[in-house]
């Protein structure tokens, strides 16, 4: 086996390697779930408590903005959107910081680098796991068995995570040479959060008294088909489904991804230098 | 058996520095003043982008089987060298070919987490250094064993005593399977008799398993013991290449090596004092200012550097940090006495001396790192490493602290004692 290093900047996707190095991606990632709520009191219970709060503050919000539905029917419409939203914040997050958390390791030895954000995607994925558990059964009281396109919901968490995967790596990469990410990533965040169905439904953002071209940029967000599309896979039903906008927010899914490869591979060879 | 395993060509690595011109203090009140500042004055920072040649012009073959000592001194190359050949950095220019499989261990533990126990740490740490979990499955006994950690696997790593922690740490690393080994001084850790096994693994790993070593040390006696072939790197280039003997024999010689006098260019850009002070000697000598490479040890001996202020309105004092040959923090001193130090210089030529009490060192190399350094706020001006060294003598009189005694005296200082006994 022999190895050329060159002076090139560019490096390519070389997915063998990264295949050779899964024990690696695992135990990243056993440790990133197994540190996440060390020296906590309540431990894994904070993977409930966090969407709990978050429902507790949404669902008294959405109740007095929309009244369209009896508050319990809100409050799991809301709490649905609040568990996938929570996978999607935590993912973009978790992927932006995996590069500088993991400085000590770039700085000292060689390693496929684009195993530090793929394996910072589990430790969000259990979270959903815990909090999505929880929240099934709930339902099953109040509301008898989802629908039975519930089956969709796992390839609707891998589309999911691929755009924040992509959407995470742009911020991984830059925050090397630019820490400034680290304060501007919230305020995205925030952003991405009010430009989503997750504690108001897409039906009452329409209803609004909007400019239309608000409506169809709304639309074409890929966070508004997948959290419209995550309660469609518990209630079985879909008023707002449009093909063209799902085909617009699936090319710019794709085009995130292939975008922050391309911006990753161009500058991971310099990383050690900068980070 | 032989047959080259790397072959270099042409190395280079460049990095651009970035200067700005404020700067003095990076606290926040200070950048907030001075950024307000040039906001009135209409001036912007000036950068000054700077080319530093870290490397240039590395060729050079290494067959297998090979024990590469790199000696130098700090500033020489050396990791970034190393950082090359194991990929965690890119060269700006050249070419490295290289067979098999290569494992770097740049530092002990990399990846370690506090609060993961010994048993998942060995996993973690080793398939970051690149091991397959079936090698490390294979291995883990082995691992376990040598570190001296078995009643303890279960337990965080954040608890276990620094001696533990680099013990399990280095055995991961020491059981890697690879065909080229790269070290950086790593054994600077762990106490003597740890160092010691280190040494004697290393010492298996390269001879019996036929590995291809490089190895990064300051420590020529080490390097000696451990290594057949050496490369001498001076200011990023190759000064001598060849047997370890002539390698060392090389940097012992000339002005690359540690002497108890060193003089400096002060137009060189490379000088220790950087931009504002321009470091031009420093000496070891008696009482009489006489210059010697051995002191006694019931003498005092004076260290005196001599430097030119170029910039204006600099206040600073002056310190020494002294050490031992096995890296041991022996003590620090900074000037308290002088007026200058708290007044804002002028320009031009200092000579600034210090004396060690006699009787206060003990016997063997001691090792003198130079400094001026700002208190308040504490900032370093520079901090040269290494910069001269000389050697503690007892001449088995009986008025230094050994008395009548003439056998191994452990400890890092030697201090004549008050010893009073009476009866009563």
């Amino acid at each position: 086996m022999k190895t050329v290093i060159t002076s090139s900047d560019k490096s390519i996707l070389n997915l063998g390697e990264l295949k050779s190095y899964s024990g690696l991606f695992k135990y990243l990632s056993l440790r990133d779930v197994s540190v996440r709520y060390k020296q906590t009191k309540v431990g894994f219970a904070w993977s409930i408590l966090r969407p709990i709060i978050n429902i507790a503050i949404f669902g008294c919000l959405s109740i007095l903005v929309d009244k369209s539905q009896s508050p319990s029917d809100k409050f799991l419409m809301v709490s649905a959107g609040i568990i996938f939203w929570q996978l999607i914040s935590t993912a973009i997050t978790e992927t932006s910081n995996s590069l500088t958390a993991n400085a000590n390791i770039l700085t000292k030895v060689y390693l496929p680098k684009l195993i530090l954000p793929l394996s910072s995607l589990l430790v969000c994925i259990i979270d959903f796991f815990i909090a999505f558990t929880i929240f099934l059964i709930v339902f099953i009281i109040f509301k008898g068995l989802p629908a039975w396109q519930i089956v969709f919901t796992p390839f609707l968490l891998i589309y999911g995570l691929i755009f924040c995967f992509g959407l995470g790596l742009i911020f991984a990469t830059a925050s090397v040479k630019f820490r400034d990410v680290k304060f501007i990533l919230p305020f995205i965040i925030q952003i991405l959060f009010y430009a989503s169905p997750v504690f108001l439904n897409t039906e009452f953002i329409l209803k609004l008294n909007i400019p239309e071209f608000v409506k169809v940029i709304y639309q074409i967000n890929p966070l508004v088909f997948m959290l419209d599309a995550f309660k469609y896979c518990i209630y079985g039903s879909f008023e707002n489904f449009n093909v063209l906008y799902f085909c617009i927010s699936f090319a710019i899914t794709f085009l995130i991804l292939v975008v922050s490869l391309k911006y990753f591979l161009n500058f991971e060879k310099s990383f050690a230098d900068y980070i | 058996m032989s047959g080259v395993i790397i072959k270099a060509e042409n190395i280079g690595k460049k990095y651009t520095i970035l200067h700005s011109q404020r700067n003095e203090n990076n606290l926040l009140l200070g950048s907030v003043a001075s950024t307000v500042k040039s906001i009135f004055n209409f001036k912007t920072d000036k950068k000054v982008s700077e080319e530093f040649v870290a490397l240039q012009n590395i060729n050079f073959e290494i067959n297998k089987g090979d024990r590469v000592g790199i000696i130098g001194r700090n500033g020489a190359g050396k990791s970034t060298l190393l950082k090359i050949l194991s990929r965690i950095v890119k060269p700006t220019s050249g070419t490295i070919e290289y067979e098999g499989r290569m494992a770097s261990l740049l530092e002990v533990g990399t990846g370690f987490h506090g609060d993961l126990s010994g048993r998942e740490n060995i996993y973690l740490n080793g398939s970051i250094l690149g091991m397959k979990k079936n090698e490390i499955d294979a291995r883990f006994d082995e691992i376990v064993a040598f570190a001296e950690v078995e009643q303890f696997l279960d337990t965080p790593v954040k608890r276990y005593s620094s001696g533990m922690y680099v013990r399990l740490a280095f055995s991961v690393a020491a059981h890697l399977e690879s065909d080229i080994l790269i070290i950086d001084e790593v054994l600077a850790v762990g106490d003597s008799t740890f160092q010691k096994k280190c040494l004697g693994k290393m010492e298996d790993v390269s001879a019996n398993q036929g590995k291809t070593i490089l190895f990064v040390s300051h420590s020529i006696e080490t390097v000696l013991r451990l290594c057949n072939k050496g490369l001498l790197l001076e200011r990023g280039q190759i000064k001598a290449i060849g047997e370890m003997k002539d390698v060392a024999k090389a940097y012992l010689d000339t002005n690359t090596g540690l002497h108890s006098k060193r003089f400096y260019d002060r137009n060189d850009r490379h000088n220790p004092g950087g931009d504002k002070i321009k470091l031009i000697s420093v000496i070891v000598h008696d009482a009489n200012f006489e210059n010697k490479e051995e002191f006694d040890i019931t003498q005092p001996i004076g260290i005196s550097m001599e430097y030119e202020v170029v910039a204006e309105d600099l206040i600073f004092t002056h310190s020494y940090n002294f050490n031992n040959e096995e890296g041991i923090n022996i003590f620090n001193t900074h000037d308290t006495v002088s007026d200058f130090r708290k007044e804002k210089r002028e320009k031009g030529v200092y000579k600034t001396t210090m004396w060690i009490q006699p009787n206060l060192l003990a016997e063997g190399v001691v090792l003198v790192n130079v400094a001026a350094i700002k208190i308040e706020p504490f900032t370093i001006l520079f901090h040269e490493l290494s910069a001269v060294s000389f050697t503690v003598m007892d001449y088995m009189r009986g008025d230094s602290a050994r008395g009548e005694y003439m056998l191994g005296f452990p400890g890092a200082v030697r201090p004549l004692c008050n010893w009073t006994t009476i009866k009563k």
